[in-house]
């Protein structure tokens, strides 16, 4: 016998489980039948508990009453989102005889796409489905090194490259293997990276072709394509042409059923043998970035001491150990503590990193212009009303000269424990 | 050493007033690094005033190539340099007043035949070749060795244009070169020109997959901060906290 | 031969190599570009510039004017009397004896007056070396003199004392003769000539003529001073009128915050400049000086590493004036800067280098921050900006123009722009503003030595304006208001500006805004900032004292005030120019108004807001009159206030 697909309530029952027992009115705890048992409701659906979250939303201390609305009681922290997104099963979608080709310049880092080459691979899919009139489309995923399995990010077949070209730096090279590429594969669309290299190799390719190229491309759709023009004061619009470059963040990276990301041999592609090409770039040698030494202006992520820091060179430590260009406020500045050129703000430099992480800093208005610009604030400061608090993602109220400690002590346990890892595996 | 300076008729982002293009004049300062070079800029275009600012950068001489307005200035920027002969032509990596594209060095060394390469924030000479060192973002660089001749464009990360000084723009020359008869232009891809709209960044937290309220709170929790607080914990835990936070949004890496 | 004649002889020819040093050091002054001096005129009002304008800075020091009269007057009147000692009558005549050694009497007690100055401990300001040989010199001539007087007041039988009074009255004035040459003397005709031959002829008798002179961009000349032959010649000669009295360096800001700027030092260098292996300099020092080779000609640069003084001295300086206003030999310190940073600026291209994008930006943009002409309203966020293109042509002149600055596009500073236009909502003014068209003044351009620009700005301003009909411009921004009323004209925009805190003041003087009472509102003092374009530029020290009184405030006036206060640190580029001293000018500033006890600082300038809004830590808050007025028009009874226009104040 199955179980009744949906149980009845029984709120007679369920109101005398939360009488509060003693006195002489009834008095009934309408908190205590989520904060039980009854955590999934009566389809199995999680019930939600509003006191509850409301009771973990509280930040404790201070007398008013403070919600931190963004905290949903503990679920979910950044990373979670994304992990979450990928976990159901995928269904696998095969294009065996594409009506035409999308072409898609991946680039690696350490083994994988990088998350702009995963946005190039969404637009290339984009402008492949976009058509039905015309049939399916399917991509090819170009690649120089091993990028992993492409078809999770929506590749049906992968050309890898490293072969035709010499060495690891050879954009002359790759430019005429891709503008063959592009002519005998018939490629309707060719889809760079706007980064340095994939810009660079996009306009190569174009100049190679004598065709136009649609640079940084800021919005996409199968018929539209969109960037900035004329020193970013006018938008110019059309019909995405054969060869665009993609800015970051512009697409949304491909999250639909699993391609095969399928093997091209070179030589389907006419690429039985490298095409001849004079080399002008006689050497190359990458200089890895030093975040100690990059100019704030270019940093990534920036780690910065204000009034309310006083060792420094703990401060010079922690920043070192967390792989951060260092920062200051004005008044550390002024006071000598710092040099002038580390100063943040719109009298110092107007930062464009990922992340920032102030240290002891309020976050006077001049300052906050500076960091406007960062996508990500972390904030140490003894004020809750601070208004560096206020902007922070992630905002802790305590001592920042207490929490540089516990933050170098923290990151030499994970290195030590990293360390006997790699012990243990070898 | 015969450098040239490709400058093109820029507007400020602000007032769209016609001036030339910070990294056009940051391609200047480059080139008069290089020691002892026969430095001069060139500009293809009905009139110089756009770029005759740039004589108050530290160029000394400017060589106008007379073009119809609306023409394509590939060809006539060939002939120029074929007639000049520079051993370096310096381009900004994103020029202005065409496309803004960063097309038009590339056009031009194909047409010319020579090695071209991107985004140099310095420059040295090496013998019969040249050493760039090249911007790859977040302070990366690749040094990489060319011959000559070239045409390299340069970086917005370069050092900044020398300070404008109207004592030498007031007597900086301006040389008008013949009059190229110039290819009719080339028939450009449609295309439909508006103000420009600042468009939302897909946010990193709210990858694709993401529900839309979760799409939601990562736009507004951008916009206005107004993130996690935590009041007075413990250092450790705070510490432990906020190394986790780094980690997920992807700048600890270690 | 008798000792009186003897001395008179003396006199005689200690004027004549007077006269042989004066013209020898005249040569040097020629080497500058010519001027325009309009010799009648300048002596003519030469008695009347020393009695009333020198007299007036230097009385500022009473025991220094009590000093200079008596040491100078004395030494004068004794001089001259004693030249009549070649009249032989006069030679024995008792009365003449007695008046001559009452006059070298007075002569001695200043030259001692003057010693006493440097002893036992002389100050800081005041500079040593040859300046030390002035009191014996002086004493020596002074005291031979009164020893004639003595001799031939004593009668014939006292000769023997009259000649040891000529032997040490000639031994003093060939040591005052050394020194006017080269030395502390060379004021008494530098500083006479100067007055006369002065290059600010409008600045004496109650004129402030502040505005900077213009150059002439077209002309074939390099553009400022590189050397000091780039100066007018009347310039050099007032840098030698220096008496090195350390008044400047005392008030000077720069100064004060350990910046490596003295302007004493620096007319010392641009005098060892023009000379050198003249006096060595025996005053205080640049503080915190950047090493220079010290090497100098007439034709050789001033400005550099291997010249006399470091461009971060030039750059240093707020071009508050206080240096000016304090220097009794009317030394125009501020011009000398502006020239030397002019050469730097538009020949060299040697600014700073966060003055750089600043100046790039005025140039491409019409404004320092980059930003767009049509974001400068933004900041009155819903309240009513209208625009003077919108009015009607068949519409009566608006009754002012607005004109907003470059502190509207500061977020602090809106707070002030938004409280000045509810008032003049609140008073019915009919007021209008120029939107996109308003461009900078170029304010910032013109004293970083860019003038280039500034014409450029100047021009587009002024063609715009005469482009519209309006009754008076009125700002808030005393740059603006200085560089409109003073220096437009010369480029012909002759405009009526005011002030806003003079506008105010007329209005609720005039009854158009009813105020009431603050003091219970906002308990403590309030002290009041003079902002240097305001006071020192434009004498306008009165009518925002008059106003804060109107609200019922306890008013305290700190140490420096008025025409004498000091610089908040944020005029002249400055700011971006940032060279690195000890202190900062504005906590400087900031401690001087803690000091009254007051609980407000009252300002009326958007780079004095936020310079003193940058002081951290414990301080008196800063508030703009405008905003305090608006707390007392809103604290008035409602009767009492006539026709009011409620705006909704958006929260920012």
């Amino acid at each position: 016998m199955s179980a009744p697909r949906r149980l009845r309530r029984d709120p007679r029952g369920e109101k005398a489980a939360t009488a509060v027992t003693g006195g002489r009115r009834p008095r009934f705890d309408l908190g205590a039948e989520a904060r039980g048992a009854a955590a999934t409701g009566p389809s199995g659906r999680p019930r939600r508990d509003p006191r509850g979250e409301a009771d973990r939303q509280r930040i404790p201390g201070g007398a008013r009453l403070r919600m931190d609305r963004a905290h949903r009681g503990g679920a979910s922290g950044p990373g979670q989102v994304v992990a979450e997104a990928s976990a159901p099963a995928q269904r696998l979608r095969t294009i065996a005889a594409p009506a035409f080709l999308v072409g898609a310049v991946i680039e690696t880092s350490a083994g994988r796409p990088t998350p702009h080459a995963r946005q190039v691979l969404g637009a290339a899919r984009l402008l492949a489905d976009g058509h039905p009139e015309l049939g399916e489309g399917a991509v090819v995923a170009f690649t120089v090194a091993d990028a992993g399995d492409l078809g999770p990010v929506g590749a049906d077949r992968v050309l890898p490259l490293g072969d035709l070209i010499t060495g690891d730096y050879d954009p002359e090279g790759l430019a005429a293997v891709l503008a063959t590429a592009a002519e005998t594969l018939g490629l309707r669309h060719l889809v760079f990276a706007e980064t340095a290299d994939g810009g660079d190799l996009a306009r190569r390719v174009a100049a190679r072709l004598g065709e136009g190229l649609f640079a940084g491309a800021e919005s996409l759709t199968a018929t539209t394509v969109t960037r900035a023009a004329r020193a970013r004061r006018t938008e110019r619009r059309a019909a995405p042409p054969r060869l665009l470059t993609l800015a970051a963040d512009a697409v949304a990276p491909h999250a639909g059923p699993l391609h095969e990301a399928r093997s091209l041999a070179a030589a389907d592609a006419g690429l039985g043998h490298a095409p001849e090409v004079t080399r002008g770039i006689r050497a190359a040698r990458r200089i890895a970035a030093d975040p100690a030494a990059v100019s704030l202006a270019e940093a990534e992520f920036v780690v910065s001491a204000g009034n309310g820091i006083s060792d420094f060179a703990a401060f010079r430590d922690l920043v070192a150990a967390l792989g951060a260009t260092p920062g200051a406020s004005r008044v550390v500045c002024d006071a000598g503590l710092m040099p002038r050129s580390a100063q943040v703000g719109a009298s110092g430099t107007v930062l464009d990193a990922a992340c920032y992480f102030a240290l002891g800093i309020a976050g006077a208005p001049q300052h906050l212009q500076g960091v406007a610009g960062c996508e990500h604030v972390v904030a140490v400061n003894t004020d809750l009303h601070a208004a560096m608090i206020e902007r922070a993602g992630l905002a802790i109220v305590a001592d920042a000269q207490a929490v540089m400690p516990a933050l170098l002590a923290a990151l030499a346990a994970e290195q030590a424990a990293a360390g006997r890892d790699r012990e243990a595996a070898e | 050493m015969k450098v040239l300076v490709l400058l093109s008729a820029g507007r400020h982002p602000a007032s769209g007033r016609a001036g030339p293009v910070p990294v056009e004049l940051a391609a200047v300062r480059l080139g008069a690094s290089l020691g002892g070079a026969d430095l001069a800029g060139l500009h293809a275009g009905p009139d110089a005033d756009a770029v005759a600012d740039a004589l108050g950068h530290g160029l000394a001489r400017l060589h106008l190539q007379p073009l119809a307005p609306d023409a394509d200035p590939l060809g006539a920027l060939e002939a120029a340099v074929r007639r000049l002969a520079p051993d370096l032509v310096l381009a900004g990596n994103r020029g202005q007043g065409g496309e803004d594209a960063g097309l038009l060095p590339y056009a031009l060394a194909a047409r010319l035949g020579r090695p071209i390469v991107a985004d140099a924030v310095a420059l040295a000479s090496d013998g019969d070749g040249l050493v760039a060192e090249q911007a790859l973002g977040r302070g990366a660089r690749r040094r990489v060795e060319l011959a000559l001749p070239a045409v390299v464009t340069v970086h917005p990360s370069a050092p900044p244009p020398l300070p404008f000084a109207f004592g030498r723009r007031r007597s900086g020359t301006i040389e008008r070169l013949p009059a190229f008869a110039a290819d009719a232009p080339a028939p450009a891809a449609p295309f439909e020109e508006r103000p420009y709209r600042k468009r939302p960044k897909l946010i990193a937290k709210a990858a694709a997959g993401a529900s839309a309220a979760d799409r939601l709170k990562a736009a507004t929790e951008a916009a206005s901060g107004g993130g996690r607080v935590l009041v007075a914990p413990d250092p450790a835990e705070a510490a432990a906290e906020i190394l986790a936070h780094l980690r997920a949004i992807g700048v600890l890496k270690r | 031969m008798t000792p009186a004649p003897t001395l008179a002889l003396l006199v005689l020819i200690l004027a004549a190599l007077a006269v042989a040093q004066a013209l020898r050091r005249a040569r040097l002054w020629r080497r500058g570009r010519p001027a325009h001096v309009d010799w009648l005129a300048g002596l003519k009002a030469l008695p009347r510039r020393y009695l009333h304008d020198v007299h007036d800075v230097v009385a500022r020091d009473p025991y220094a004017a009590r000093m200079h009269a008596i040491a100078a007057g004395g030494l004068i009147t004794a001089s001259v009397l004693g030249v009549f000692g070649l009249v032989p009558a006069l030679g024995h005549s008792p009365v003449y004896g007695a008046l001559l050694a009452l006059a070298f009497a007075a002569a001695l007690a200043g030259g001692v007056m003057v010693g006493r100055r440097r002893s036992p401990v002389k100050p800081a300001r005041l500079s040593g070396g040859r300046f030390r040989l002035v009191p014996p010199a002086l004493t020596a001539y002074a005291g031979g003199g009164l020893l004639v007087g003595i001799a031939i007041l004593a009668g014939p039988g006292f000769a023997a004392l009259g000649w040891l009074g000529v032997a040490l009255a000639a031994a003093g004035a060939a040591v005052l003769v050394y020194l006017l040459g080269d030395g502390p003397m060379r004021h008494v005709f530098a500083g006479a000539l100067h007055l006369a031959a002065h290059p600010r002829s409008d600045r004496f008798e109650g004129g402030r003529e502040t505005a900077l002179h213009p150059v002439d961009l077209a002309a074939p000349q390099k553009l400022g001073a590189e050397t000091p032959a780039d100066f007018a010649w009347n310039r050099l000669l007032g840098f030698d009128a220096c008496i090195q009295c350390g008044r400047c360096e005392v008030a000077c800001p720069a100064f004060a915050a350990g910046q490596p700027l003295n302007p004493k030092k620096l007319i010392q260098d641009l005098v060892g400049s023009l000379a050198p292996g003249g006096a060595p300099y025996a005053g205080s020092p640049y503080p915190n000086a950047r090493p220079v080779a010290g090497v100098g000609g007439p034709e050789l640069p001033i400005v550099g590493l291997g010249a006399m003084v470091h461009p971060d001295t030039i750059w240093s300086c707020t071009t508050c004036r206080a240096c000016v206003e304090e220097c009794p030999m009317m030394i125009e310190h501020v011009d000398a800067i502006v020239d030397l940073r002019r050469f730097q600026t538009m020949e060299l291209g040697a600014v700073p280098e966060k003055a750089v994008q600043p100046l790039l930006d005025l140039r491409q943009a019409e404004e320092p921050g980059g930003r767009a002409l049509a974001a400068r309203g933004d900041f009155a966020a819903g309240l009513a900006l209208p625009k003077i293109q919108d009015r009607p042509a068949e519409a009566r002149p608006a009754e002012v123009l607005l004109w907003l600055g470059e502190g509207a596009y500061d977020l602090r500073y809106g707070r002030t722009l938004r409280a000045l236009v509810r008032l003049l909502g609140a008073a019915q003014v009919d007021f209008a503003v120029l939107g996109a068209e308003e461009r900078d003044c170029g304010d910032l351009a013109r004293r970083l030595g860019d003038e280039a620009t500034f014409q450029d700005l100047a021009r587009a301003n002024i063609a715009t304006l005469s482009r519209h009909r309006f009754g008076r411009i009125l700002t808030a921004d005393p740059h603006a208001l200085h560089v409109i009323r003073n220096e437009y004209p010369a480029f012909g925009g002759h405009l009526e500006v005011v002030h806003h805190s003079s506008f105010l003041d007329e209005l609720v003087a005039g009854g158009r805004l009813a105020v009431g009472d603050l003091g219970a509102a906002l308990p403590g003092a309030v002290t009041y900032h003079d902002p240097c374009y305001l006071g020192r530029y434009n004498g306008e020290t009165e009518a925002p004292r008059r106003l804060l009184d109107r609200l019922g405030l306890e008013r305290r006036e700190m140490a420096r005030s008025g025409k004498r206060s000091m610089c908040c640190g944020g005029g002249g580029g400055a700011p971006v120019a940032d060279i690195e001293g000890e202190r900062r000018i504005p906590d400087l500033r900031m401690g001087q108004a803690s000091e009254t006890g007051a609980a407000i600082v009252a300002v009326a300038c958007p780079t004095c807001t936020a310079m003193l809004e940058g002081v951290t830590g414990a301080r008196p808050e800063v508030r703009d009159i405008a905003e305090l007025l608006l707390a007392a028009v809103e604290a008035a009874p409602p009767a009492a206030a006539p026709a009011r226009q409620r705006q909704p104040e958006p929260v920012a």
